[in-house]
């Protein structure tokens, strides 16, 4: 810093503007502009500013020279700016909907390796073959979901089917071990039966409708739906589904109700069972006995070959409707034998009617599509090897013939005499005379059906095959048996004990010398699976194709690894062939009613007009329904 | 279950959500035993941030709603706690820093983790899926792979996602109709 501050300036301009002319008398330091005669004139003068400027003493100069004193004091500044505002975002409500499922029933431990050990060797367990993985249109491995059923109201039974795990995850291994893969068609048939309350499974016979119950009450008792099954069904087809059972679900522990009255009572009653087994003879007979308040509650009953309480007024619906249940099945590859009605009354059984009610064929079917799941070997097997059916028109031997027409004639010269006293059973009688002639002549032995039977089983043998032979008489049965005898027959119809026909049935299996079973209608249609045989024989017809075909089923089903050939004997000219052409007439009806994609396994059987009508005769009965007439319907011996 | 992995409960849980439109967001966990099989399931009622929400949280608006907001209260309503929980949505990997429950996620498309870098780099294959995880929880990996014996091999961990994307229509669908 200097003492002495001078502020010297070297020039400085005294501008002077003037205008040009006389403008108001002109002026110094301004400036003017002539509007007429825009002249601007600067004029300049030069200014002296030269001078100096000095500090005058006055004593405290020094106190300018003295470096200042400063202190450093620590300020804290605060963590959290005062002005940002306290304020925080709301924080959204949010509400729940829960929903917790049952745990179930665990029956069996998780699986152990597929490991065994032998003499320190470790060996692979056999499995089953593992079909190639399905996969949909987008490439994803395929899976079938349970779909909520119509009536499931409320938000939380719908989620509950929603939740469930595709039915290939859940029994791929994981948790449900299953000794073969399902079929696509079965996958859905056991979804759409563990989603309802009330079912009816029609599938065509062969198609698997005992392993989609078993598996469908598997998954029903693992997820905790239900804790107490009944099934009931034909007492032939106990060890059937015993069998079955222990296939398909060998975890899950089964009782049969058989044995006395005492431990029949006990077993109805003993707590714990999961699955009780009975027959429709002891379930009406043992059910009557209990009081309202001790009979048995089910979580499900399940009724197979359902057709037996299709006459809804019969002891054995009554008693079947009559169970305590919350979920009804109904199993049968015949919904419809004879009438309309009798899908009616299996719609009661299954509650979906009231008691009583007789709908319409329109209210039936909407009501078919509702609660009866269908499916053909036609739709669902394109990959099956196909049945072949061909009907051995044969000619009557002379000497069958002979005994034939006399027959025909002296019975139909009867019927005439009997005037209006004619029955249905006079006719029926007549017509099951012809019949049996049509098979071989009982004074001669002579049979076309034979000699054609026998050509034919000489190919059969010769290539190792196994055939079924199925005749609505025993007696018929034992007549072939003598004289099958190069074939190796073996027997199975209604005098055979019970006891007996397991082993028949695996010698035929077994035995490569045992080319032909002799089966009746009765015994042999129903619940057996016979699928390594590729021949049978229709030796007579029934009155009711819906039954034949029960019976070509045994043959005809899952698991069958050629084409099944069915030859039906049919003789020209005789009533055979006329009760062939009225029952191919009837085919329609089942078909209306149970929609399309039905073929013609089921028809309806004949009823008394029909039967006169072979004969050209007027039934002679009052006015009304139909009657019905015809052997009782095979039940199984 | 101890997370030491030698129980053979494993309890898993699967969470996702749907967009309702003008709604909000609906969120759903199922919890299931090792195979599958459901055993409980949660879904929460429409949730929608407001404006401000909106702006204070930007990009990080959907992590907040579906992990903290959706996802938390989920998996504190279920009475049956999973031992992991799964989704196919890397929003929803924010529920990692709310619980102590490992999250993993199954989404293999690289573009929905986006750039945030909230997902590790490497990932742990299980039920045919490769999962990842919150990349501030890289030790849940290890969790992982201490059970990978009690999942079956050919378990599909997406499939039951599914179900809840399902379940979660189907109860909007009914709420809606109400």
């Amino acid at each position: 810093m200097s003492d002495d501050i001078n502020f010297t300036s070297k020039t400085a301009a005294d501008v002077v503007l003037k205008t040009e002319g006389d403008v108001s008398g002109g002026q110094h330091f301004g400036a003017g502009i002539d509007c007429d005669s825009p002249k601007l004139l600067v004029e300049c003068h030069k200014l002296d500013l030269s001078g100096s400027a000095a500090l005058a003493s006055a004593g405290f100069n020094p106190a300018l020279k003295r470096v200042p004193q400063m202190d450093v004091v620590s300020v804290p500044l605060n963590k959290r700016a005062d002005f940002v505002p306290s304020w925080k975002p709301r924080r959204i409500p949010v509400k729940c909907i829960g929903l917790t499922l049952p745990e179930g029933l665990a029956f069996q431990p998780p699986a152990q390796p597929n490991e065994t050990s032998s003499d320190g060797i470790v060996l692979n367990k056999p499995t089953p073959q593992k079909k190639p993985e399905r996969l949909d249109e987008n490439g994803k491995p395929q899976r079938t979901r349970v779909k909520p059923p119509p009536n499931a109201l409320s938000l939380q039974d719908r989620l509950f089917y929603l939740l469930q795990p595709p039915l290939e995850s859940w029994l791929a291994g994981q948790e449900l071990i299953m000794p073969f893969e399902p079929f696509p068609y079965q996958y859905e048939g056991i979804a759409w039966m563990f989603a309802r309350h009330s079912a009816l499974l029609a599938d065509e016979m062969g198609l698997g409708k005992t392993m989609q119950t078993i598996t469908g009450i598997r998954l029903l008792l693992r997820s905790g739906q239900v804790n107490r099954i009944l099934l009931i069904c034909p007492k032939p087809l106990i060890p059937n589904w015993q069998r079955e059972f222990r296939t398909w679900a060998e975890e899950l522990p089964i009782v049969t109700v058989e044995g006395s009255g005492a431990r029949r009572r006990m077993l109805w009653t003993m707590p714990g069972v999961p699955i009780l087994i009975t027959n429709y003879e002891s379930m009406t007979r043992d059910l009557a006995e209990f009081s309202e308040e001790d009979a048995p509650k089910f979580d499900l009953l399940v009724l197979d070959e359902a057709q037996r309480i299709k006459n809804r007024d019969s002891r054995t619906a009554q008693v079947a409707r009559g169970i305590s249940r919350r979920r009804s099945w109904a199993l049968t590859g015949t919904p419809i034998e004879n009438r309309p009605e009798e899908l009616a009354s299996l719609f009661e059984f299954m509650e979906v009617i009231p008691a009583h009610a007789t709908p319409d064929l329109r209210q039936l079917s909407a009501l078919a599509s509702e609660h009866i799941l269908r499916r053909t070997k036609d739709l669902v097997m394109k990959d099956m090897p196909p049945r072949i059916d061909r009907d051995a028109e044969l000619q009557l031997t002379d000497a069958q013939q002979y005994t034939y027409r006399t027959a025909e004639k002296e019975g139909i010269i009867q019927l005439n005499e009997l005037g209006d006293s004619i029955s249905v059973q006079h006719v029926f009688e007549l017509v099951m005379r012809l019949k049996q002639i049509t098979n071989y002549d009982p004074l001669t032995n002579e049979s076309a059906k034979l000699e054609r039977l026998v050509a034919d089983m000489e190919e059969v043998a010769a290539s190792g095959a196994k055939a079924i032979l199925f005749s609505q008489w025993t007696k018929t049965i034992d007549w072939l048996e003598e004289r099958l005898q190069q074939f190796n027959p073996l027997v199975y119809h209604g005098g055979v004990p019970t006891k007996k026909r397991e082993p028949i049935l695996k010698k035929f299996k077994e035995d490569p010398n045992a080319n032909i079973i002799l089966m009746s209608y009765g015994t042999g249609a129903v619940g057996l699976n016979l699928q390594f045989a590729h021949y049978v024989f229709l030796y007579d017809r029934w009155w009711n194709p819906a039954i034949e075909d029960q019976a070509i089923n045994r043959a005809h089903r899952i698991g069958v690894t050629a084409p099944v050939i069915v030859t039906r004997f049919i003789c020209k000219d005789t009533i055979e062939e006329r009760i062939d052409r009225v029952l191919r007439e009837k085919r329609e009806l089942a078909e209306a009613i149970l929609g399309e994609g039905d073929n013609d396994n089921i028809s309806l059987g004949m009823n008394a007009s029909e039967i006169f009508g072979l004969f050209d005769l007027k039934k002679r009965t009052p006015k009304g329904a139909a009657q019905s007439i015809g052997p009782v319907r095979p039940e199984a011996a | 279950m101890s997370k030491d992995g030698h129980s053979d409960k494993l309890r898993l849980g699967f969470i996702a959500t749907v967009e309702v439109e003008g709604r909000g967001c609906v969120g759903g966990l199922l919890v299931t035993n090792s195979n599958g099989r459901p055993l409980e399931f949660q879904c929460t009622t429409p949730v929608r941030p407001d404006r401000t929400q909106e702006i204070l949280y930007g990009k990080m608006l959907r992590p907040w709603l579906l992990g903290e907001l959706i996802g938390k209260t989920l998996l504190d309503r279920v009475s049956i706690k999973p031992d992991i929980v799964l989704t196919c949505d890397p929003d929803l990997l924010e529920l990692r820093n709310h619980t102590s429950t490992p999250v993993a996620c199954t989404s293999e498309d690289s573009e929905r983790y986006g750039s945030g870098g909230r997902v590790t780099s490497s990932s742990e294959e299980l039920g045919g899926r490769r999962l990842r995880f919150h990349l501030g929880h890289e030790d849940d990996s290890k969790f992982v792979k201490q059970q990978l014996h009690l999942i079956p091999g050919q378990a599909d961990l997406e499939e039951p996602l599914e179900r809840v994307q399902q379940a979660l229509n189907e109860t909007v669908k009914t709420v809606m109709t109400r």
